[in-house]
């Protein structure tokens, strides 16, 4: 671990020499909104986003990924990751990359997303603006981010950067950076604390005593049933939630009618379709037919299902799912402060 | 594997099928069609109770339990119903023809807690495929297992698959072994009804271990009739059907509470799928 200082005018020079070396992904404005977005310029980055409309799993997990190739000469697998930098990505965003290393890790390594994210180099960043539906510091708060490279600190006069690995160090080369002095790594370790406490949701329990109460209230079908009541099934929670994985798989033909790609595509566990198997002659089985058993399903998953296997809960608190329901009823603080307080 | 510790370090694409030979292909039934494979690279190794996910390029993909047993590894059996596209475009090939195939996967019939005691094998319609693979495995290691009894229900007379092998069971003193139709035609004389009245004509000692594979549906009342016979849940073994999509625990379509049916089951004793409370 190294401290670093970059003077606000070499910023630009820095952003530059990164481009130049290699794909560079960073927050940039959309409208009124931010996304993370391939750098041409280092005037496009905006690090006083608040957060960004997708997270940037994208860039490891993309919508639309392929799998395998096939022509009438044979097949071939499409594992061909691109060296990137992510640049800017707030801490909850690196706990949720780090959630969704863990799962393609697990069982039986998932190459198409591993390889994808080893090539990649991530720059943290601190949050300088806290958006509206955020409520990081409460949810899995003991947990720290983790599997970044470096992390980059606005400050007064520039930024802090401190690099955690190699990748993280060999980015050095590209700014004029000097150690930073002592002043200056105390400094960005306030503002990095000061933003705790700010959010404008917050949880009121322990991530232990939630993935209890949850796991617990199972059965309690009404409950479920009314949560879900005004829910469209379709799927906006999911997309945009860093923690969500689950994919489906499909085949299509090139133009030719010979070739064509195995492709991945990510999907909602909201969806009716979801759970549905054939049975044949039109008749078919859904195992989470309700919408309150899909809503179960979804909060059953970021608060209890994968908190052994994560060490904590599969949500990071960026909101995301909260202020793109257009039923407002996505939000995990409302469902599960409200599970909290059923007998 | 590693050479440290023994670990998993494989880093091939777990996406990528390997081809496999059509060696025979048959009609089982009307609707359900028998391959015998072979991998082209030869090698193939599974447990029975394990599956497949069997594909054709441009079709896409398909969850299919093995049908044969590995103590027959010259060749392997597969049965595909005609349920949707890619079933459809599988059952449209034949010997000569190639399949691409990622396996083994997931959990089969726990083989171990099986041998040296009773075993009920309990087969509703196409989960006669799957279970099929067990009962070959019991009927060549004969020895290694006591009374063994498998019971069989299909819709009716030409729904019911392998007929040269339940003739050949029927004959054999090494297993009881009933059938019976929902819906007989006028050559049926044979049984006619629900699965659950053939056990009216079994003697189970409560230590058997039972194995169930059908419709869901079909679960609850069998499970009923092996608890009335002090057969204990977690000496029942279920073989769930769910959506398993990828095969390797990550699409998330099979997944039953936090269990994913594709790496921890299919195969799954009563007595943990009663507490996954979306399991039954």
């Amino acid at each position: 671990m190294k401290n670093y200082y970059l003077s606000e005018n070499d910023f630009s020079d820095f952003v530059t020499r990164m481009i130049s070396t290699k794909e560079l992904i960073a927050p940039i404005a959309k409208g009124p909104r931010f996304v993370f977005s391939k750098i041409k310029s280092p005037s496009e980055i905006r690090l006083d986003y608040d957060v960004t409309i997708l997270p940037p799993k994208k860039e490891f997990f993309p919508p639309r990924q392929n799998l395998v190739k096939f022509s009438s000469k044979g097949y071939e697998g499409c594992i061909d990751p691109k060296e990137k930098i992510l640049f800017g990505v707030h801490p909850y965003d690196v706990k949720g990359i780090d959630i969704t290393d863990t799962v393609f890790e697990n069982n039986k390594k998932d190459m198409n997303y591993l390889a994808n994210r080893r090539a990649a180099t991530i720059v943290a960043s601190n949050i300088q603006k806290v958006s509206s539906r955020a409520f990081w510091d409460t949810v899995g708060a003991d947990i720290k981010a983790k599997g970044h490279d470096a992390f980059l600190t606005k400050i007064s006069d520039g930024y802090h950067f401190q690099t955690l690995t190699t990748k993280g160090d060999a980015l050095i080369s590209c700014g004029k950076f000097t150690a930073a002095t002592e002043k200056q790594s105390s400094e960005a370790k306030k503002v990095n604390e000061s933003v705790n406490g700010t959010c404008p949701e917050k949880l009121k329990h322990s991530s232990k005593d939630i993935a209890k109460k949850v796991r617990d209230s199972f059965s309690k079908k009404e409950m479920w049933d009314k949560m879900a009541q005004r829910c469209f099934s379709c799927g906006t929670c999911n997309i945009v939630c860093p923690t969500c994985y689950c994919f489906d798989v499909q085949d299509k033909w090139n133009v030719d009618q010979t070739s064509g790609v195995r492709t991945r595509y990510w999907d909602s566990c909201l969806t009716e379709e979801f759970s549905k198997i054939s049975l044949g002659a039109g008749h078919s089985e859904n195992f989470r037919e309700s919408r309150g058993s899909r809503y179960r399903h979804r909060i059953m998953r970021k608060a209890a299902y994968l908190n052994e296997t994560l060490g904590g809960p599969a949500c990071i608190g960026c909101g995301r799912c909260s202020s793109g329901c257009t039923a407002n009823i996505a939000d995990p603080v409302e469902a599960i402060n409200t599970i909290m307080e059923v007998k | 594997m590693c050479d440290n510790c023994g670990c998993e370090t494989t880093e091939e694409n777990i996406f990528l099928p390997k081809e496999a030979k059509i060696i025979k292909a048959v009609q089982a039934t009307a609707d359900v069609k028998l391959f015998t494979l072979k991998m082209a690279d030869g090698y193939i190794h599974w447990d029975p109770g394990q599956f497949l996910e069997v594909s054709l390029f441009g079709y896409g993909e398909i969850p299919i339990g093995f049908a044969s047993s590995p103590t027959r590894p010259e060749s392997f059996d597969i049965a595909i119903r005609t349920v949707g596209r890619v079933s459809g475009a599988i059952n449209k090939l034949v010997a000569g023809d190639s399949m691409f195939l990622r396996a083994p996967l997931g959990t089969g019939f726990p083989i171990n807690l099986l041998r040296g005691q009773d075993v009920i094998i309990v087969a509703g319609g196409i989960g006669l495929c799957p279970t099929r693979s067990l009962i070959q495995y019991i009927m060549d290691r004969r020895d290694e297992f006591k009374k063994f009894t498998l019971i069989y229900g299909a819709k009716n007379p030409s729904q019911q698959m392998f007929k040269d092998e339940l003739a050949t069971w029927k004959k054999s003193s090494d297993i009881d072994f009933y059938d019976i139709v929902d819906k007989a035609d006028e050559n049926w004389k044979g049984e006619v009804g629900l699965i659950t009245s053939l056990f009216a004509k079994t003697n189970l000692n409560p230590e058997t271990r039972a194995v169930i594979c059908g419709p869901p549906i079909m679960f609850k009342f069998v499970v009923m009739e092996l608890n009335k016979r002090g057969i204990k849940n977690e000496n029942i073994f279920l073989d769930l059907e769910r959506r398993m999509k990828c095969g390797v625990g990550k699409c998330g379509h099979c997944q039953i509470n936090d269990q994913y049916v594709c790496v921890d089951g299919p195969v799954f004793p009563l007595s943990k799928a009663k507490q996954l409370e979306e399991a039954l």
